[in-house]
């Protein structure tokens, strides 16, 4: 016991070492950071001015698809930290693989004092990022999700978003679309070959492939199987279109859809493709599965990790730090690039609560980051990618061409197979 | 030479003697490959199968013989990959060697004019690189933008979205692979054609034997060895089918072209379990091993 003591207060002592020295030092050197797409391009852009409060470091983000930062992150971990880069994106859903696998291969946080943001973003956004006693990611966008509709067809047929409270209000209103316009503009696109629909309607209903601890599948627990059960249901009515990404950007883009359903981040992916529909765009948080349900659920969002391969780690930290935990660095993403901060302080800055003019005037950043703290948490866990990639998206896809009699067969045979694929018990 | 390397130091002297030395040589000759062998081959082959022991998602990995192995033959997954090469291998195979067999035959006609050119045109699929032409592949099958839908269209066919749905998927595939090696097996067989001694044709001809009976009872029975050839070669390589379906469906839609290959990929460096990727490698080989020495069994008695 007493020797336990002594070696926490070494360590205490250690850390305020080291706390001392970080804050003594102002860092410098050269730092590369890996990622991808529009997050890339907002990193990129923010870097002038991180350069006036630290002119000493010079940062190069390297722009590589998503599956490429994630697959090649994985194999430089597992060749023991060879060629990585100083900081690494991490979507929070295929972060715990990392942790599990290769716990060493990134810096634990709290080295340099990450514990003092904890409660400056909201829980749900950090389940994934510790492991233990570390916390090995610091928390970057989220992914609130809000139904984009487009105001003039809602209005044609007579459809009041204001009065859509439930998934059943939204099939109904569907409808109403459809008659309106001879069939021709469906409610919704869904890809109906993956599980993003699957997994925001279950997050709503406080459900995931395991509970939250990560001991137990929960996969066929009721808040899934209603998840699964109301998307069977938007199709059967007809109100749905299906098409992959670029299928969906197509159907908004020759409006021959009402609506589409995403994580906030689908804002920039709208107004850049489709600048011609300027102001017919609205947005409003998703429908409940059951009355007087969560209106609340997150798809998507990321993370910036330090390697413990980086030469220089103080200069790693100074520049995520600014980017993530600063009101001016997630607003300048916001701005830029349409990445929804997860920095609960930037919901009430200036830019964030104004009016955005192609979504007709509506403040829809505040509108959008009001539901964030209702999102139920949840966990990918270290079977995440395995888990979706092969078991859930085969039953959906399974189950929608028919192949099972419920939705409560279709996943319980999800959760059978994976038990037998992780050895993780189903939850009582 | 010799001389020299006698007044070598005493121990070498001692230790070895002149016919032991001279025996030694030819393996110092194969030690560089030796080595790259042990070190590249030899010793990943001997890892993976320990691997296939040993839960590899714990640190550190942990021995449990039953885990692996016995995940396999429950996983839905696995077996539906396994269904998916499996009707590559009975539908595609057959389909491209039959016309592999015919584009040598016609390449081999006399009657043919150009024939290096055809030759060479027939081969061209097999300089392209996997990823460009699946790519290619993966834009003219778009179900909106496509140049095939753009033709069926014009034609007032149906346009299916090919790359959306499970069974024109599984098609979009295997007629990016046939399209691919056709080719390369006609080419495989043209050379088998020309080991037909012509004697044997002249001879069949002076007793007066028609032309398609001069097929079916020279030209057909002496390709079979070269024909066994391609056939082994192709069910090789469609047990290790990779690049086409990873590049043009990624698998999908659902895992309606996911291929022992494509799962084997996942496993391995999607959800970095090596030790069940390692186990789908070992059932793929020892698969791959017993066709080959059924068809080995079967076909090849002649021999």
């Amino acid at each position: 016991m007493r020797r336990q003591i002594l070696r926490a207060g070494a360590i205490l002592i250690a850390g305020l070492g080291l706390g001392l020295a970080g804050a003594q030092a102002a860092p410098k050197g050269e730092i590369t950071v890996w990622s991808w797409n529009i997050a890339a391009e907002a990193l990129d852009m923010l870097v002038p001015d991180f350069n006036k409060k630290y002119p000493d470091v010079k940062v190069n983000v390297l722009n590589m698809g998503n599956g490429d930062v994630y697959t090649k992150t994985l194999a430089g971990c597992a060749a023991g930290g060879t060629d990585l880069p100083d900081v690494v994106t991490i979507e929070n859903s295929e972060a715990e693989i990392q942790w599990a696998r290769f716990p060493d291969c990134f810096v634990n946080l709290k080295e340099f004092g990450v514990e003092k943001y904890v409660d400056k973003f909201p829980a749900f956004k950090w389940t994934e990022l510790m492991a233990g006693d570390g916390i090995f990611s610091l928390p970057w966008d989220s992914g609130p999700t809000m139904i984009f509709y487009r105001r003039d067809l809602y209005e044609k047929a007579g459809v009041d978003p204001a009065a859509i409270n439930t998934w059943d209000d939204f099939i109904n209103a569907g409808k109403k679309i459809l008659a309106a316009t001879n069939g021709e503009v469906k409610m919704v696109t869904i890809d109906m070959n993956e599980d993003g629909w699957f997994r925001a309607l279950a997050n709503q209903e406080s459900c995931s492939y395991f509970t939250n601890d990560g001991e137990a599948v929960a996969i066929n627990q009721p808040g899934c199987v209603v998840a699964l059960e109301m998307i069977k249901k938007m199709i059967d009515a007809g109100i749905v279109a299906n098409g992959d990404w670029g299928g969906q950007i197509q159907n908004i883009k020759t409006n021959s859809v009402a609506s589409a359903y995403f994580g906030g981040w689908y804002e920039g992916t709208i107004r850049s493709n489709a600048p011609e529909q300027s102001g017919k765009w609205g947005m409003y948080p998703p429908p409940a599965v059951e009355p007087g349900g969560v209106r609340a659920a997150n798809w998507g969002g990321s993370s910036l990790a330090i390697t413990s391969s980086s030469k220089n780690k103080e200069a790693a930290w100074a520049y995520i730090e600014y980017a993530l935990a600063t009101d001016e660095g997630q607003i300048s993403m916001l701005r830029n690039r349409g990445l929804v901060p997860s920095l609960l302080s930037a919901v009430s800055t200036d830019y964030a609560k104004s009016p955005m003019e192609y979504w007709g005037g509506q403040p829809v950043w505040t509108d959008m980051l009001a539901t964030q703290g209702n999102i139920p948490p949840y966990r990918g866990t270290q079977y995440f990618d395995e888990v979706r990639g092969t078991i859930v998206n085969k039953t959906i896809s399974d189950f929608m061409n028919g192949n099972y009699k419920t939705a409560k067969e279709a996943l319980d045979f999800a959760a059978s197979q994976i038990v037998s694929a992780t050895g993780v018990p189903i939850a009582q | 030479m010799e001389g020299r390397r006698c007044a070598g130091p005493p121990v070498f002297r001692v230790s070895l003697t002149a016919a032991m030395r001279r025996q030694a040589v030819p393996y110092l000759f194969l030690a560089p490959y030796l080595a790259v062998f042990a070190a590249f081959w030899a010793w990943p082959i001997v890892q993976s199968f320990l691997l296939t022991f040993q839960n590899t998602r714990v640190i550190p990995p942990r021995w449990q013989p039953g885990l692996n192995w016995g995940r396999l033959l429950n996983d839905a997954v696995f077996l539906s990959a396994l269904k998916n090469t499996f009707f590559i291998l009975l539908v595609q195979v057959p389909i491209m060697l039959a016309l592999a067999t015919m584009l040598a035959l016609a390449l081999n006609s006399t009657m043919l004019r150009a024939r290096g050119l055809f030759r060479f045109a027939f081969f061209a699929p097999v300089v392209v690189g996997e990823v460009a032409y699946s790519a290619l592949f993966r834009l003219i099958f778009n179900g909106k933008f496509g140049a095939v839908n753009g033709a069926l269209g014009a034609l007032g066919l149906p346009t299916p979205d090919w790359l959306q749905r499970p069974g024109t998927a599984m098609a979009v595939v295997i007629i990016a692979i046939t399209w691919r090696w056709t080719g390369y097996n006609a080419i495989i067989i043209l050379a088998g054609l020309q080991n037909i001694p012509q004697d044997l044709y002249e001879a069949a001809a002076v007793d007066g034997v028609p032309r398609w009976r001069q097929h079916l009872s020279i030209t057909l029975p002496l390709l079979r060895p070269v024909v066994l050839f391609a056939l082994v070669l192709s069910i090789i390589g469609t047990m290790q089918l990779f690049a086409e379906p990873w590049l043009i469906t990624l698998g999908g839609p659902g895992n309606a072209t996911e291929t022992l290959g494509t799962y084997l990929y996942r496993q391995g460096f999607t959800s970095t379990n090596f030790g069940y990727a390692s186990t789908v490698a070992y059932a793929m080989a020892l698969m791959a091993a017993t066709f080959s020495a059924v068809q080995i069994v079967f076909f090849g008695r002649q021999r």
